[in-house]
């Protein structure tokens, strides 16, 4: 996952969370407020960009290819936003252009608020976050076991894979279906192994209540925060005096 | 399809957070019940949600030659019940916006209420009604996770048109704009995923009932004299 990748290798992985969880609310604040004029939609976009980019040292390559699905998204809804359908022909209001304008400078925006925060801080963190934000406990557990199991599941899944393709299981594309369909079935059995031995392994070890793990931990937590808070405040001024 | 980051006018997202966060908090109360009776269900939940995870990642063969994803809520739906794939579907998709920037925060709440409130509980609905009906397992199974699919792309559909209506023909204008330009994707989509959770189903039938059985999955067959 290339996101992953980012998200341990970047300047600022060792930044506070809750410091970078604070500039994106900031960065997506700034978006919404901004919508209105197209222009500082896209020069908040921007900025988050290059933030992320010269600030964090996240390789512009792989930031594109992160945003590619979404931006393919916006290109193909707002195109729809742009064009009416009137008694069987297409036609392009100004209304519905200027309708979609803002919607993808704002999405864009928003995006790049994102994408700061997620190729800037490993999901740990962000659960770690998760919890100060006081989220529900079963919602924490749930979210610990599926990081992990994750990882478990595509390690499994890609030697499956491996062992289909090597009997040609792959050759054809009925085959490829019925390949695709036992692997899931193999993989859907897991679900059950694997818990039932979580389930023992944490009772072996006297646990039945939640699942702790000792976070990272940030020295300059405070200070992170604070010129975090004063830059996600800077950033919503000058959306609000650009638009 | 997950809608992006920041698409929706904020009133819509935080509308949309409020009418699904009760099918969530209710499907975290029905979990925790169940995992009071049965303490060893207590793992399955977070394993079930990686292999929703994994499973929405992998690349289905399209009818049309195209690849795209399945989204695994038809056959969690039939698996693990709708009202557990409400927190699932939640960590699922907030996982996805988090590891692959697919869908997003502010939109999170729209999505999680057409991917893991309304496409679960049609899956469910479908697959006990065509079951009633005396409808084989097969037929049942790809009904479910077929008719979810599409069901949850005209939600999603929806919230676009209601979002965004058109300024000349108004929300029916937008729904027919928006589910005409997704269909392309979406309804062969569907087809491969019904068909996919078919072929699942049947291996799981055929080599390994003994497996399911004993986990407690699947119920005993009737002993016959």
């Amino acid at each position: 996952m290339l996101i992953e990748q980012s998200a341990y290798a970047n300047r600022w992985r060792g930044v506070a969370p809750q410091a970078k969880g604070l500039f994106a609310l900031g960065g997506v604040t700034a978006a919404f407020v901004a919508a209105a004029t197209p222009a500082a939609g896209l020069g908040v976009a921007a900025l988050l960009a290059a933030v992320t980019i010269g600030g964090a040292r996240v390789s512009p390559l792989l930031y594109l290819r992160v945003a590619a699905p979404a931006l393919f998204f916006l290109a193909i809804s707002a195109l729809s936003l742009a064009v009416s359908v009137d008694g069987g022909g297409l036609q392009a209001t100004a209304a519905g252009t200027h309708q979609a304008a803002v919607v993808a400078t704002r999405s864009l925006g928003a995006l790049a608020a994102l994408l700061f925060l997620v190729l800037t801080t490993p999901l740990s963190d962000l659960i770690a976050l998760l919890r100060r934000l006081r989220t529900p406990e079963v919602l924490l557990d749930i979210m610990v076991l599926c990081y992990r199991t994750l990882f478990v599941f595509a390690a499994a899944l890609q030697d499956m894979r491996a062992a289909q393709a090597a009997r040609l299981g792959h050759l054809d594309r009925s085959r490829l279906l019925r390949s695709l369909g036992q692997m899931a079935a193999h993989l859907t059995l897991q679900v059950w192994q694997r818990s039932h031995a979580l389930h023992l392994a944490a009772l072996a070890r006297n646990n039945d209540g939640p699942l702790r793990f000792l976070g990272s931990r940030h020295p300059h937590a405070r200070r992170d925060a604070g010129l975090a808070g004063v830059a996600a405040l800077a950033l919503v001024l000058l959306a609000w005096s650009g638009r | 399809m997950h809608i992006m980051e920041g698409f929706l006018p904020i009133e819509h997202a935080v509308g949309w957070s409020v009418a699904a966060a009760p099918f969530v908090a209710w499907g975290i109360r029905s979990v925790n019940r169940r995992i009071r009776e049965n303490p060893e269900q207590r793992m399955l939940l977070g394993v079930a949600a990686a292999f929703t995870f994994v499973l929405s990642a992998l690349k289905l063969p399209s009818v049309t030659g195209s690849c795209s994803h399945p989204t695994g809520t038809g056959l969690g739906a039939v698996l693990f019940g709708p009202a557990a794939m409400a927190p699932i579907g939640a960590v699922v998709l907030l996982f996805q916006a988090l590891l692959l920037a697919h869908g997003g925060l502010t939109t999170l709440g729209a999505n999680i209420f057409s991917m893991a409130v309304v496409g679960p509980f049609a899956a469910y609905g479908i697959f006990a009604l065509a079951r009633r009906l005396k409808a084989s397992l097969a037929v049942s199974v790809f009904l479910a996770a077929s008719l979810a699919d599409l069901l949850t792309y005209v939600t999603t559909s929806v919230q676009l048109a209601w979002a965004f209506p058109d300024p000349v023909g108004g929300f029916g204008a937008s729904f027919l704009k928006f589910a005409g330009i997704f269909a392309l994707t979406q309804i062969p989509l569907a087809i491969s995923e019904g068909l996919l959770t078919v072929v699942i189903c049947n291996a799981l039938a055929r080599f390994n009932p003994q497996e399911l059985q004993d986990l407690g999955v699947a119920p005993a067959p009737e002993v016959r004299a």
